[in-house]
């Protein structure tokens, strides 16, 4: 999501966060209804996506470990990350070592190897994340969303409602481009930092589904399944394109690549907006 | 292809209650991935699952799944039809005896698995999980190659009998759409295995075969007599076959359905043929697509209904250009044997007949994005009563805009949504209050979920219920029925996620508890 409001220093903020608390508590009040504290919904025009995705997921019967390389896209000057996450999960930022062994070992460029990535005819540019955190309520992140003046569509947050209930947290980070974009035509492609994540399971999870943020309607993935006994497992939404054996730190593993284009979830037609409060 | 079984764990997370030692059975849709296919929804690989849940903390979940062969090769038709066995066709047909991937109807150790309109039911054995028997009554033939039987059956007070509808379908005429034949009620006793068969006559107001079939059926005694009731669903087809990919993915012009009416029937023992009537009092409303139902017909004396109005034209097949006029290859949210997305939001009705007395509300609302404690009503699947029968439990599938064809769209001026102001709808499980048909709303926001699979079954005794909803892709939630907004339980199995080069597309509609 594009975030409007980055920060604001001294006692001016100290009165936002009591302007936001009483907005917070006037929301709960009223069954987290958007109609009471307008303000809550995101401007329709919002345009911050996903574009491409490029995950290598090791499954060892045990545990899911998931590391990923996300290429953004967006139209504005910052914008914040946010996802459900297993809260028995670990998330950290880290090397690109293993997506590029991998790549290397199978003689792939990841999603360069896909005609819908390289039509995008960029090179996105390198962004960090910063101020981490995690909202293991939905109190948490509705206070943050306001706090920063970003807001949020009320058919998403119901989708992070169902995950908290379900025992998700929800982690956040924020980034900025260097060159930013005002036009939704040509918006700044941007790639993060790789994130590591890891959570106890005995079956394989693949990522949920993502939502549209009003950019890109469809997602390019390179999804990278590493297990060290054979396995049939497939993707919920992309083709297999290679099966092989890789070498990482001397562990021996099957891999799985499935790869192309999955549809967001969430869609609207052409040229309607988001949901907003003039509705 | 033959049946075959194979079975999968889940990972749990959170608390299997008590109350849930037994089985949750599954009916399932199976297409491969390609988003450039076509094909009808109903004509999906059906794939039977059954999720036996050890209660605990840890508890377990395990899936064994049985892939079901359409023309039921080796298995056995009823008695009536001389209990013979199902042999390979002669030849390549785009009909078949059973595609059981919608409905689910338990009883006495089986199952009966159902098509939303096509083929018979499919008698399944729930301790070994072996097809048995396709209950088809009547002999298909050239000029009729196709059934159609209803997918939710009735059941007597006591559970013992089963009652739905079956009949032929006609092929189409150059100018002339698909029509019902040889109407028919069955009764099927589940302690004898027992059958009984009745020819139906329409009420003579909605006596037109081009629609006259039959998505869910109920119970209910009155005055001492005994009496069915079959939702008269109104789909509508213009053809038998699927379409062909070479000849007619493109757009076509679509009869729109009528509204849907409900049939009652007294059962006569004495008679061969049983004279339909309308229930009184529909006349003014215009619902379309009445299709799944609940009822509370306890103590003998009428009956209190529950039953949704879809508003999708379910005949149709999904394909050629949206409602956007985007063509099929740009709409990359298209999949293969799609739903037919609504062309409007639905509505829930009441109709309590007891005694004397008669009244109809009807509970419908569009989704406000700035209101959305208060639920929507876009395309419901389920209606199921809690054990008290003082709440009643509705899942909505929501809505794609971009996946209703113009085509059908076409069919339906003034009916359909504004494309230009309507947007995604996230699907929704929602808590009525069963008196009055309004949403039992909680400050706490405890009476809905949205972005919920929409196969739902409410397990309970004693005024204690759990609602469980499951999905391949989202698994198997367990809710305690007052409170909607915490899970109690979760499991998820990656072999029903995404399967082998296939997967369960559109997610599975309806859901049964089988007690341990």
């Amino acid at each position: 999501m594009r975030v409007n409001r980055l920060s604001v220093e001294g006692p001016e903020f100290v009165k936002l966060v009591r302007e936001v608390e009483k907005k917070v508590q006037k929301l709960e009040a009223n069954k987290w209804n958007f109609r009471t504290v307008p303000e809550t919904f995101a401007a329709p025009d919002q345009a911050a996506d996903v574009v491409a995705k490029e995950l290598v997921h090791i499954f060892d019967g045990q545990t899911v470990t998931r590391i990923g390389r996300l290429i953004m896209g967006g139209v504005g000057k910052h914008f914040n990350l946010m996802g459900p996450i297993r809260s028995d999960a670990r998330l950290n930022v880290t090397s690109s070592h293993i997506i590029d062994e991998v790549n290397h070992q199978l003689g792939s460029e990841g999603l360069l190897d896909l005609p819908q990535y390289r039509s995008l005819n960029r090179q996105p540019q390198k962004v960090e994340f910063f101020n981490y955190g995690i909202f293991y309520t939905l109190r948490d992140l509705v206070f943050w969303l306001l706090l920063h003046d970003t807001g949020c569509f009320p058919s998403t947050l119901e989708h992070m409602t169902r995950k908290f209930a379900e025992g998700y947290v929800v982690q956040n980070d924020m980034y900025t481009p260097a060159r930013p974009s005002n036009d939704i035509k040509a918006p700044a492609l941007m790639a993060g930092s790789c994130l590591m994540m890891q959570f106890p399971s005995k079956v394989m999870e693949w990522m949920d589904k993502p939502l549209f943020g009003g950019l890109a309607r469809e997602t390019i993935h390179v999804e990278t399944l590493l297990t060290i006994k054979p396995a049939r497992i497939s993707h919920p939404h992309l083709p297999l394109t290679a099966e092989s054996k890789v070498e990482i730190g001397h562990q021996a593993y099957y891999l799985r690549r499935f790869a192309g284009v999955s549809p967001k979830d969430a869609l609207r037609g052409p040229d309607v907006t988001g949901e907003s409060a003039a509705d | 292809m033959n049946s075959t079984i194979s079975s999968y764990d889940f990972h749990v997370r959170g608390e299997i209650p008590t109350l849930m030692a037994g089985s949750l059975v599954v009916a399932c849709s199976r297409r491969h991935k390609d988003h450039g296919v076509f094909s009808r929804w109903h004509d999906s690989q059906a794939d039977l699952v059954r999720i036996d849940l050890s209660p605990g903390k840890p508890g377990r979940m395990t899936a064994t799944v049985l892939s079901v062969d359409p023309q039921g090769v080796g298995l056995r038709l009823p008695d009536a039809m001389g209990a013979r066995m199902l042999e390979t066709p002669n030849a390549e047909t785009p009909f078949y005896e059973t595609q059981p991937n919608h409905g689910i109807n338990v009883e006495g150790g089986h199952v009966w698995a159902t098509n939303l309109l096509f083929g018979a039911p499919l008698e399944v054995e729930i301790r070994t999980w072996q097809p048995t028997r396709v209950l088809r009554f009547l002999n298909r033939n050239e000029q009729s190659p196709q059934t159609s039987s209803t997918s939710h059956f009735a059941w007597s007070l006591d559970r013992r009998y089963a009652y739905f509808h079956q009949s032929l379908l006609e092929t189409e005429g150059l100018k002339e759409p698909v029509k019902a034949r040889d109407l028919s009620l069955v009764r099927l006793d589940t302690r004898t295995g027992a059958e009984k068969l009745w020819g139906i006559t329409p009420p003579p107001t909605d006596a037109n075969l081009e629609t006259a079939n039959f998505h869910s059926a109920f119970y209910f005694e009155l005055g001492g007599t005994q009496c069915v009731g079959l939702l008269r669903t109104g789909a509508l087809l213009e053809s038998l076959a699927p379409h062909n990919p070479l000849r007619n993915y493109a757009e076509h012009t679509v009869l729109p359905m009528p509204r849907s009416t409900i049939w009652i029937i007294k059962l006569d023992e004495t008679k061969q043929t049983l004279q339909a009537e309308l229930l009184p009092g529909m006349e003014e409303f215009n619902g379309m697509a009445l299709s799944h139902l609940d009822v509370d017909a306890r103590g003998g004396d009428g009956f209190v209904l529950f039953a949704n109005y879809k508003q999708a034209d379910v005949a149709e097949e999904t394909h050629g250009k949206n409602l956007y006029d985007e063509k099929p290859e740009d709409v990359c949210d298209h999949y293969s044997g799609m739903i037919v997305e609504p062309i409007n939001y639905g509505s829930v009705m009441r109709y309590d007949c007891r005694g004397n007395k008669r009244s109809l509300s009807v509970f419908s609302r569009g989704y406000d994005p700035g209101q959305t404690s208060e639920g929507h009503t876009w395309l419901p699947i389920n209606l199921c009563l809690d054990s008290a029968k003082q709440r009643v439990f509705g899942t909505f599938s929501g809505f794609r805009p971009r996946l209703l064809s113009r085509h059908i769209a076409q069919a339906y001026p003034g009916k359909v949504v504004d494309e230009r102001r309507i947007r995604y709808v996230p699907p929704l499980l929602m808590r009525f209050d069963a008196n009055t048909l309004e949403p039992d709303t909680d400050k706490k926001r405890r009476h809905l979920s949205y972005a919920e699979p929409i196969a739902m079954t409410v397990v309970g005794e004693n005024g204690r219920d759990y609602v469980c909803t499951f999905s391949p892709e989202v698994g198997v939630r367990i809710y305690e029925a007052d409170n909607l907004s915490a899970v109690v339980c979760h499991g998820v199995c990656h072999e029903l996620w995404s399967w082998e080069d296939s997967h369960f597309r559109p997610d599975p509609a309806h859901m049964e508890f089988v007690p341990g």
